[in-house]
């Protein structure tokens, strides 16, 4: 008796499941959305005016443990300028069939250039295929924003486009223009 | 230790609480280094002078006020010396300056060249204050600044260290670059700014601003070892071109290695990612090059990876008559082939260059007497003459000056030797010498060059040609070399001088004096030693003794009567033959015919040769002549040693693998092909081979004996011809590093006063100097000292190719005239 | 191979050859070839919420002599390399390897003495999908893909020629991620951008909506 309750009890609880939620994903369907701060494939982001955030100093290389970054630095001209300063990266790949996705290149990065968003989708039948290129690492053009070479829209020098210049080497803080930062180093305090 | 013992020259002191010893005039800086503390420094340098600039070394001493800087603080007996390490105030001390450094520094890390391997960096991390309190607006000023075209200035990043000025002015004396202004502007420059701009006009304006062309400075920085500024340089106020923006030290593979260029045999550190040799710096090595080297050592290395490199063996197409590529057997089939061909009809020459190292030099030598059984090598292309191959016959072998006697000697005469031109490594210890030690220089030469100028020598002034006569007849030069511990130092260019080696050779003999011979190239010391002459064998052994041959008869199997002791023909001798058809074949290593004495002539030999195998490193002269072309490695991809102009050995091994294989190995597989066994395969076996031949026990030739010619007396219209090369020119392996060739001094052809008041011709004015052949025209450069009837060319530099256009060399008399028309 | 190719080449019409594909796709069988970490995401993929068994794939083959595909989920050290390779000879025709992970994938971050570079070294590889390790739907997608790809294999060599010989597709077979194409809008917008040559910004135009619509 006791085993034919126990078996009953066995099959309510498989039977009891067909009345609960579903709990399967519909994943290619439907995409949950991730956690915003997850670690997806990396962008290189631009400047409002569209010219390069990067500036080829290959700090994002020297972080990855797996080496899966490659920079090659190149000078701006006045005439080809892809980046504000003297400086920007002519190459920039990153191997995907290395990278670990642990962002320390992201903490790397002085002018907050390199940031990763929430894509996940990269599997390829290549290993050619999986080092993503300069080309497909930048970011979108968004409106106001103009494919470079062009000149620096936003001011006369590179340090227009920064708070104070690339200044703290090894940390993103800073880096960014930002009014409500300019407003905290004018009055001594942090604004929010 | 007991007052007796004590020595009188030293002096205890206490660093940190530890008790040490030093020499009296020894800086606390470096006793402390010696102990282990490090102190944070910029601008002390232990091969320049202390100058207390940066300040960032301050100590606390016991008894004295303030900080004081232990880069320039001697020791005294009984000092008590607190470093940053046990002692507050200097800890604050270096912070504070530390921070005043950082106040003007514009932190742009990320892009400046310098950062991984900054020593403001790092100090500024070690030593420095956590957070800045420093909120204003920073200095700015234009950047970067090409100083010349090969080193940019950026001023922001400076922190008036002073290493670079005291550099060009100590040790290189070339004081192109200086502080300008005073006070809170107070920067490196160079003179003057812009040749297009009235002075009038940036009076007021600091020299630099606006002058962004390095061709529009009136005064560019271009000295021959500019490159070790940006060397030294603590922070990435100078840069180099070249390099600029290319990598970063963390992503660098450093690797010891040997500079291929010239005799002085600098060692070097060669930085390469990925396969590509990114940048090469000096290395460090006291008995040798200290911590310098020239630019050319530094920046010319682009050639190694020129688009004519040749990868592939290459044979001529029997069909087309065209070099097509081929695959190794092939080509070493093709190759053997032909040389037994050529060897039975009338037999193969070898001229072999001065760019091997020891070991593929060795392989050459053996490969001529083995395989081809001839002594028809030869490894100067070069003016030569039989003179010079008896002499360097004798000299084979005998190492006896080294660079550090020439800072003990009391007297140096050179004769057809331009050092700071033709061995630039040399000069700076001759300048070091003369500085420090109070050497006396004097030079057998038609000028006073600017590199005689900067070590304060005197000038015997000699007509090309008459240095002989110089060296038998000059009572200075024998009142000079006299003295003991002096040196007589030829250059390879004496040679051109009828008698010039054999009164070297008589003259060192007679006064005592140590005699060098300084060749111009990296592998020329190596290929004497290896037997790459025709009457020399490896070790020095002169071919017609009999105990020498039966020495190397042994060491290669040889048998009896196999080693010919009949004297081959020299350069000149065996284009000759191959010319008439005397000679059937010709193995061709890294000649250029246009440093022949006659391109012409040389072109033509190759053109009429029968069979001609060439071993490349890119598409040449020969190589596009030849029937077989067989790829060698450069330098960077093969491991092996130079000689220096000392005969020290200068080993390296293999900065960058790949599939390029050592002249010696090519050789060992044609060997193979033609039946022989050479065992030059690799480096290492090579090196047995020459460390088992050891020392010779046959007698050595006499030094040849050859009279002085009288010049003869130019006529109107006419002069006699001086050139040598200059450092920075058109040489092969300057090839692709144009920063480097803007920094070439600019050609000029040099005549005396009277030569140019007889000619009507101003300073900068148009010169022609012409023969049958051909026409140079220069600007003129009125020299104040100078010979009579002499004028000078750069041997091959750009617009003055003095060889190829005009056919002749030095000592010939040539015809001059004002020039512009024609 | 299996014996559908053995079919003479000519006769067969391309009905066919889709049919034969979409079984084989259908019905993968994985073995199982959990090697570190990525296993424990493999696992999950299997299990109830991401559910393998949605695309015919639910039970892990213990034997590889009932499996068609192979999924290396992580570092292959060079002992384990002979291992895996005798696992794949003794899996049946036609077969297919995934390699999951950076590790499987190039060595990722053990770029070592003990760890194989690259599991395609020592097998051929179909499908490379990196990360340390990927979640499930990265192993999804990778799968999904494959089956893109397999749908697009030809049977025999002659037919081979042809679809080599034709015009190269905008979007070749297995390069479009799954979610853009289970979905009709998206789908058509990727190709759209792959002809522009910007499939890349295209995803991240399409993740910063998604970012504006959550924070609005």
């Amino acid at each position: 008796m006791g085993q034919f309750i126990g078996t009953l009890k066995g099959f309510g609880v498989t039977f009891s499941h067909m009345f609960k939620k579903v709990v399967t994903e519909e994943y290619p369907e439907k995409r949950v959305p991730l956690a915003p701060r997850y670690h997806g494939r990396h962008i290189l982001n631009r400047h409002p005016d569209g010219l390069e955030k990067c500036i080829g100093c290959e700090l994002c290389a020297w972080a990855c443990p797996a080496d899966a970054i490659y920079v090659e630095g190149a000078d701006n001209t006045d005439e080809e300028r892809y980046s504000p300063g003297e400086r920007y990266a002519s190459t920039y790949q990153i191997n995907y069939a290395r990278c670990i996705f642990c962002g320390l290149c992201i903490e790397a990065c002085p002018t907050r250039s390199l940031t990763m968003s929430n894509e996940y989708e990269l599997a390829r039948d290549s290993r050619q295929d999986l080092i993503f290129t300069k080309e497909q690492l930048l970011a979108p053009l968004l409106s106001g924003m103009e494919q470079p070479p062009h000149a620096m829209y936003l001011g006369d020098s590179e340090k227009d486009y920064y708070l104070s210049g690339p200044t703290n080497p090894g940390s993103s803080a800073g880096a960014e223009k930002n009014p409500a930062h300019r407003i905290a180093d004018r009055d001594g305090k942090v604004a929010q | 230790m007991t007052e007796v013992a004590k020595k009188v020259d030293t002096v205890k002191l206490t660093i940190d609480g530890i008790e040490v010893e030093a020499a009296k005039g020894e800086l606390v800086i470096r006793v402390a280094e010696r102990i282990g503390i490090a102190i944070p420094r910029f601008c002390d340098h232990p091969l320049l002078d202390p100058a207390g600039a940066c300040r960032q070394c301050l100590v606390d001493i016991e008894g004295q006020r303030k900080p004081s800087a232990a880069c320039t603080q001697t020791v005294a007996d009984g000092m008590v010396v607190r470093t940053q390490l046990t002692s507050e105030v200097a800890k604050k001390a270096q912070e504070g300056i530390l921070e005043f450094l950082l106040i003007n520094h514009p932190l742009d890390c990320p892009m400046c060249d310098k950062g991984g391997e900054c020593p403001l960096q790092n100090q500024a991390l070690s030593n420095g204050r956590e957070e800045s309190r420093f909120h204003e607006h920073k200095r700015e000023y234009t950047k970067p600044v090409p100083i010349s075209s090969q080193v940019l200035l950026d001023r922001e990043r400076c922190v008036l260290c002073q290493r670079c000025t005291r550099f060009s002015d100590e040790i290189a004396g070339d004081k192109f670059i200086d502080l300008m202004e005073r006070g809170a502007d107070e920067q490196i420059g160079v003179f003057s700014g812009r040749l297009d701009v009235d002075p009038a006009e940036v009076v007021g304006e600091t020299g630099l601003e606006g002058a962004i062309d390095a061709n529009l400075l009136d005064a560019p920085f271009n000295s021959y070892f500019s490159g070790n500024t940006v060397q030294i340089c603590p922070v990435g106020a100078l840069t180099g071109a070249q390099y600029r923006f290319r990598a970063r030290p963390f992503d660098l593979v450093s690797s010891p290695s040997t500079c291929e260029h010239c005799a002085a045999g600098c060692s070097m550190r060669t930085d390469h990612r990925r396969g590509k040799v990114m940048r090469r710096l000096a290395g460090d090595d006291p008995q040798v090059n200290e911590e310098w080297n020239c630019d050319k050592g530094r920046w010319a290395f682009q050639y190694a990876t020129a688009f004519d490199r040749i990868t592939e063996p290459m044979v001529r197409d029997p069909k087309s008559g065209e070099l097509r590529k081929a695959s190794w057997p092939e080509a070493l089939n093709a190759a053997a082939e032909g040389l037994l061909k050529a060897r039975t009809e009338g037999g193969v020459g070898v001229l072999t260059g001065g760019r091997l190292t020891v070991e593929d030099a060795y392989a050459y030598a053996k490969f001529a007497r083995v395989v081809l059984g001839t002594n028809d090598i030869d490894f100067r292309s070069r003016p030569l003459s039989q003179e010079e191959t008896d002499f360097l016959t004798s000299v084979a072998g005998k190492f006896q000056v080294t660079y550090s006697d020439i800072e003990a000697a009391p007297d140096v005469v050179l004769v057809g030797l331009e050092a700071e031109e033709e061995c630039p490594i040399l000069f700076l210890r001759l300048r070091k010498a003369a500085n420090k030690r109070g050497t006396r220089v004097t030079s057998i030469a038609p000028f006073v060059t600017r590199g005689l100028e900067k070590v304060a020598g005197t000038l015997v002034p000699t007509v090309p040609g008459a240095e002989a006569t110089a060296l038998a007849e000059s009572a200075e030069v024998r009142a000079a070399l006299s003295k003991p511990g002096a040196l007589l130092f030829v250059g390879e260019r004496l040679a051109e001088t009828p008698g010039g080696l054999s009164a070297a050779a008589r003259l060192a003999a007679e006064t005592g004096a140590r005699l060098a011979w300084v060749p111009r190239r990296a592998g020329d010391r190596g290929a004497v030693e290896a037997g790459c002459l025709p009457t020399l064998l490896p070790g020095g052994r002169s071919l017609v003794e009999p105990a020498a041959r039966g020495e190397i008869g042994a060491a290669w199997g040889l048998e009896v009567g196999d080693l010919s002791e009949r004297p081959g023909r020299d350069t000149l001798q065996i284009l000759d033959a191959a010319r008439t058809g005397a000679l059937k074949g010709l193995v061709v290593a890294g000649v250029d015919p246009h440093d022949l004495p006659d391109p012409a002539a040389a072109e033509e030999a190759l053109e009429k040769v029968g069979f001609l195998v060439s071993l490349e490193l890119r598409l040449s002269a020969v190589s596009r002549r030849a029937d077989v072309v067989l790829p060698v490695a450069p330098a960077v991809e093969k491991s092996g040693s130079y000689l220096d102009w000392e005969g020290r050995v200068r080993p390296f091994d293999a900065v960058l693998r790949s599939a390029a294989m050592t002249d010696a190995r090519v050789l060992d597989a044609l060997a193979r092909q033609l039946g022989y066994q050479l065992g030059t395969a690799d480096t290492l076996a090579v090196l047995k081979q020459i460390g088992e031949l050891g020392e010779t026990r046959a007698p050595r030739a006499a030094a040849p004996t050859v009279d002085a010619e009288r010049v003869a007396e130019p006529g109107t219209g006419e002069a006699v011809l001086s050139t040598w090369h200059q450092l920075i020119d058109l040489g092969a392996l300057q090839d692709g590093d144009e920063y480097l060739a803007g920094t070439a001094r600019p050609p000029v052809a040099r005549i005396s006063k009277a030569t140019a008041a007889a000619l009507g011709v101003a300073d900068g004015e148009p010169l022609n100097v012409s023969t049958e052949r051909g026409r140079v025209t220069l600007p003129a450069a009125v020299v104040d000292v100078m010979a009579p009837g002499v004028v000078w060319l750069p041997t091959n530099s750009p617009g003055s190719t003095v060889r190829r256009t005009l056919g002749v060399s030095s000592g010939a008399t040539v015809r001059i005239s004002a020039g512009g028309t024609s | 191979m299996g014996i559908e190719e053995k079919l003479p080449n000519g006769i067969l019409l391309t009905t066919v050859e889709k049919l034969v594909n979409w079984t084989r796709k259908s019905s993968f069988w994985p073995a199982t070839f959990g090697l570190a970490c990525c296993a424990i995401e493999m696992m999950a993929t299997g299990a109830a919420r991401y559910d393998l068994a949605r695309f015919g794939m639910e039970v892990f083959r213990a034997s590889p002599r009932q499996a068609d595909l192979m999924i290396v989920a992580g570092r292959v050290s060079q002992k384990m390399a002979p291992v895996l390779r005798q696992i794949y000879d003794q899996m049946p025709d036609p077969k297919w390897v995934l390699s999951m992970g950076v590790c499987a994938s190039s060595g990722g971050m053990f770029n070592n003495y003990a760890i194989v570079q690259g599991v395609d070294h020592i097998v051929p590889v179909d499908m490379y999908l990196p990360g340390c390790p990927p979640r499930p739907e990265m192993l999804i997608d990778a799968i999904l893909r494959l089956h893109d790809k397999i749908m697009d294999e030809p049977l025999g060599d002659k037919r081979r020629k042809v679809l080599e010989a034709r015009e190269p597709a905008v979007v070749p077979a297995g390069s479009m991620p799954s979610s853009f194409r289970h979905n009709k809008e998206l789908r058509a917008a990727w190709e759209k951008a792959a002809a522009q040559g910007r499939e890349e910004q295209l995803r991240i135009e399409k993740w910063m909506e998604t970012q504006a619509r959550r924070n609005s």
